[in-house]
């Protein structure tokens, strides 16, 4: 218990001293699952909205196949793509492995198929009557595919924001993919919240962990309180 | 301006429509009625190019429309649609109804002027900036109204807009469908299942029933000669009685019912087997010693079998070997003094009498 | 009009998020601006969590005008990214696995810089009773009274296949034992922990609990641990650092001319000093020794320990 305490207020004076390292982790940590939430987004939500407002045998199955993907656990996903990027692998001479660039592919893998399943569930919200009275007022595919998703922007803004919560707080796969590297430049560094908070947690240096614990979980609960509201509108 | 040839259309193994023929004229008010899942909706939206017939045509001034893959748009761009379901797009009013001037590149001054006029036609000035969604639902139907006259459309479908509304917000809706058909000469489809509104509302009707319309005809001549029985039920003819036609000649018939014989004036031969179909305003009922006027009429002794209120007016039927209903105020049955299981007299003309095939078709 | 503003300053958002994404993220080693060069090295933990490495790596970057790039896992880990072409450089220990790499023509350039004993630690209670034992005895009897149910008595593992985790297999087999049949799944006694040589103390801690750790990072931990060594002789025990480079013939894109630098630079005298002195100011004693007078206690050639690498 007094560890704890101890813990807590060693953390909170790294919290408020904004110490570098914190600040720095804490920085990156978001930069990077922001880029893969925008890269996810830019791919899943044409991709969920072609496959919503498409007709195509085997539909069904291929969504029922993407929901199946919600549960693809992290490490997978970073095992998959270490071997992918690795040197010996077909995408070595990218030379990709244990750079941020490397994470960012990850969780854009990662939180892909939620995020397209929960775009094709965000369209297939929207009444009906609604889509009909867009075909009906003349929209061409593009202006009807436009509204429709206007429409439903606040189901997609809400898994936009579970994508990002996904991927800031995800640890398996990038400690494989980015190596938890602590280099001197902001940029090679690949150590992030999770993965930091697993290697001091390691070598017991708690106040940190708890330090870094506090941040993800802001972010965190900072990322759903957004849903929230958002759904609530 | 709009043909039906022979419509179908199946979901699943249901057979929704199984044939429709009909044709909209240039400036008329179209009212397809009929009761719900009749297949008004699906009518509808065949035309409005939603979904696709499975057998039969459709053409606009001529042209199959479902043929023309690549002129859908241009087609569908003709017309309007208003949907049973009041709904709206979560924006404002004005971005509401500017979707339609958006969707054919139409500049904004342009549109923030239409707006302005449609909104004031529908009776809702000044509420561009409200968001939609708090509209009450007659409002908001306004608005769907609004939405879709704003791009003029020569062809204006109403898949029954009024079904969910509350009676005033019916009156406003079924008041601008008479002034846009008067003053912009629109012509107008009108789906409803409620048969006074169709008699209100258009020039001509169509009773879908079945999946097929039983009869295409004015608002008089689906309220007086119904084509079926089930045309006449559901026009709400209160009797409908089945006969075999006994004696005949001269325009004139006698029916047998059950024993009794019923003079009606009918075209129907010898040994056919009808529906007499008599409006309950038609009948009079008097006390049993009273005078029967009509003497070459129908007059039949009976029991009240019941008297159940209906409005400002009771309904009382008769056991005259079969049943007679009639519509009377209060005030004629307290005169008659008349409580179930009174003895009365029935009688109706002859003329009253509308005489139908029983078998449909 | 306010629509279209907030449409278009949501644009620019994004738009600068992309790019602040690309240019914070995009793989430092594209020609594209004049970049340091990079060193990527795997190493084993237990360098890197006694922090010798960031404080040689400080030095290196000042000196060389380069980033080095330190993925901590353990030997196992280290030698695999290195055959798989993934880092540069490997700090490593565990002779006969490094044996094995140079020899599959994965590695050259081997250098040893540092030295430093395995001790096994456990509860100050020392509930086998192993203190001053032989390595291999004190083994037996942990076994032993493990096997016994002896709930006390706990061994955990690094079970990383780390250079620890070779050497703990190497003693078990010099006490006579099969591992993957004598010891391996014998009992609640024998727990493997899959994790670096840090978190494995701590764990052993948390079970007061037998592990084998080396001196360093025993040293660097010991404020957060209860537990005391209790066998530090023995040859056996000897725990030797070498580092080697990835052979720019099987991986052309190899870092060769920094790779070489930096082995260079850690038999260099001044690095040497600094291993020698490394946590003498904060333990009171040095966490490793200096491979450069050492070669004949390692039983390595002169070579291996002066010679730099061309």
């Amino acid at each position: 218990m007094y560890e704890i305490i101890e813990g807590f207020l060693e953390a909170i004076r790294l919290i408020v001293m904004l110490d570098p390292d914190v600040m720095a982790i804490s920085a990156r940590s978001i930069i990077i699952s922001f880029t893969a939430t925008i890269f996810a987004t830019l791919i899943a939500v044409p991709l969920g909205a072609a496959i919503n407002l498409g007709t195509f045998p085997g539909k069904k199955s291929l969504i029922n196949l993407i929901q199946t993907l919600y549960a693809l656990p992290t490490v997978i996903v970073g095992l998959l793509i270490f071997l992918l990027l690795s040197r010996a692998g077909p995408f070595g001479f990218l030379r990709l492995l244990f750079t941020p660039t490397a994470m960012i592919i990850a969780q854009t893998v990662l939180i892909l198929p939620i995020m397209t399943g929960l775009t094709i569930s965000a369209l297939s919200g929207v009444d009906p009557v609604i889509k009909d009275t867009l075909r009906s007022l003349g929209a061409t595919r593009l202006q009807f595919l436009v509204n429709v998703m206007k429409e439903a922007r606040f189901a997609i803004l809400a898994t936009v924001a579970v994508g990002f919560g996904r991927a800031i707080s995800e640890v398996g796969a990038a400690i494989l993919v980015g190596g938890n590297i602590m280099a001197s430049s902001f940029r090679s560094s690949t150590r992030v919240l999770t993965t930091a908070i697993s290697l001091e947690t390691s070598m017991g240096n708690i106040p940190k962990s708890i330090a870094l614990g506090i941040i993800l979980l802001v972010i965190a609960l900072g990322v759903n309180l957004v849903i929230t509201t958002i759904q609530h509108r | 301006m709009i043909e039906l040839i022979n419509v179908s259309k199946r979901f699943g193994d249901t057979e929704v429509l199984q044939g429709i023929t009909a044709r909209v004229e240039r400036g008329e008010i179209f009212a397809v009625i009929g009761p719900s899942g009749a297949g008004k909706s699906t009518l509808l939206r065949l035309i409005n190019l939603l979904d696709s017939p499975d057998g039969g045509e459709i053409q606009i001034n001529g042209i199959d429309i479902h043929k023309k893959k690549d002129q859908h748009l241009r087609i569908r761009r003709m017309m309007g649609m208003v949907f049973q379901k009041p709904a709206a797009f979560n924006s404002t009013v004005y971005e509401n109804i500017a979707v339609g001037l958006r969707f054919r590149g139409v500049d904004e001054e342009v549109i923030r002027e239409k707006v302005r006029d449609v909104l004031d036609m529908v009776g809702l000035s000044g509420y561009e900036e409200r968001r939609a969604r708090t509209l009450s639902g007659g409002e908001m139907q306004r608005v769907a109204l609004a939405r879709v006259m704003v791009i003029e459309p020569e062809i204006l479908l109403m898949d029954e807009p009024t079904a969910n509304l509350d009676p005033v917000s019916v009156e406003k809706i079924e008041e601008l469908v008479l002034r846009i058909n008067r003053d912009l000469g629109t012509t107008i489809v009108i789906s409803t299942h409620d048969m006074y509104q169709g008699q209100r509302l258009a020039h001509r009707i169509g009773v879908l029933m079945d999946g097929v319309f039983a009869q295409v005809g004015t608002p008089r001549e689906i309220f007086t000669v119904p084509a079926s029985r089930e045309v006449a039920r559901f026009v709400g003819i209160e009797n409908i009685i089945d006969g075999v036609v006994v004696a005949g000649g001269n325009g004139r018939s006698a029916v047998d019912v059950g024993g009794t014989l019923i003079q009606v004036v009918s075209p129907f031969a010898r040994g056919e087997d009808v529906c007499l179909c008599i409006r309950s305003e038609d009948l009079q009922i008097a006390p049993v010693d009273g005078r029967v006027s009509a003497s070459d009429g129908n007059s039949f002794p009976g029991t009240v079998m019941s008297i159940t209120p209906r409005g400002p007016f009771s309904r009382v039927t008769v056991d005259c070997g079969f049943a007679l209903s009639s519509i009377l105020s209060w005030k004629v049955v307290d005169g008659l003094d008349i409580r179930e299981g009174s003895r009365v007299i029935v009688s109706f003309a002859p003329e009253a009498v509308h005489v139908v095939r029983a078998t449909r078709g | 009009m306010r629509r279209r503003t907030l449409f278009v300053a949501a644009a620019f958002m994004v738009a600068f998020m992309l790019i602040c994404g690309c240019i914070g993220t995009a793989p430092s080693d594209t020609p594209a601006a004049a970049e340091k060069q990079q060193l990527r090295i795997a190493t084993t933990t237990s360098l890197y969590d006694t922090k010798l490495l960031d404080r040689l790596s400080a030095m290196f970057e000042e000196e060389y005008d380069a980033e080095v790039l330190i993925i901590s896992a353990g030997t196992g880990k280290a030698i695999e990214y290195g055959q798989r072409g993934d880092v540069d450089v490997l700090m490593v220990h565990d002779r006969a696995r490094e044996d094995a790499f140079l020899a599959d023509g994965y590695g050259i350039n081997r250098r040893v810089f540092a030295y430093n004993y395995f001790i096994v630690v456990g509860p100050e209670s020392d509930p086998a009773g192993i203190k001053g034992m032989e390595p291999e005895e004190a083994f037996t009897v942990i076994r032993e009274k493990g096997m016994a149910g002896d709930a006390d008595v706990v061994f955990v593992s690094r079970g990383d296949a780390s250079g620890t985790h070779s050497k703990e297999q190497a003693i078990w087999k010099a006490a006579g034992f099969n591992y993957s049949s004598d010891i391996q799944g014998s009992g609640d006694w024998y727990q493997e922990a899959g994790t670096g040589m840090g978190a494995t103390l701590m764990m052993a801690n948390e079970k007061q609990a037998y592990t084998l750790s080396d001196i360093g990072t025993y040293l660097a931990y010991k404020g957060d641990l209860t537990l005391v060594p209790l066998v530090d002789e023995g040859d056996v025990l000897l725990n030797v650092y070498s580092v080697m480079q990835i052979n720019p013939e099987k991986y052309p894109d190899i870092n060769s001319a920094i790779a070489k630098d930096w082995i260079n630079f850690m038999i260099s005298d001044d690095v040497q000093d600094v291993i020698a002195s490394f946590g003498v100011d904060e333990y009171g004693q040095p966490l490793f020794y200096a491979a450069r007078d050492g070669w004949e206690k390692i039983g390595v050639p002169q070579a291996e320990v002066k010679d730099p690498v061309l």
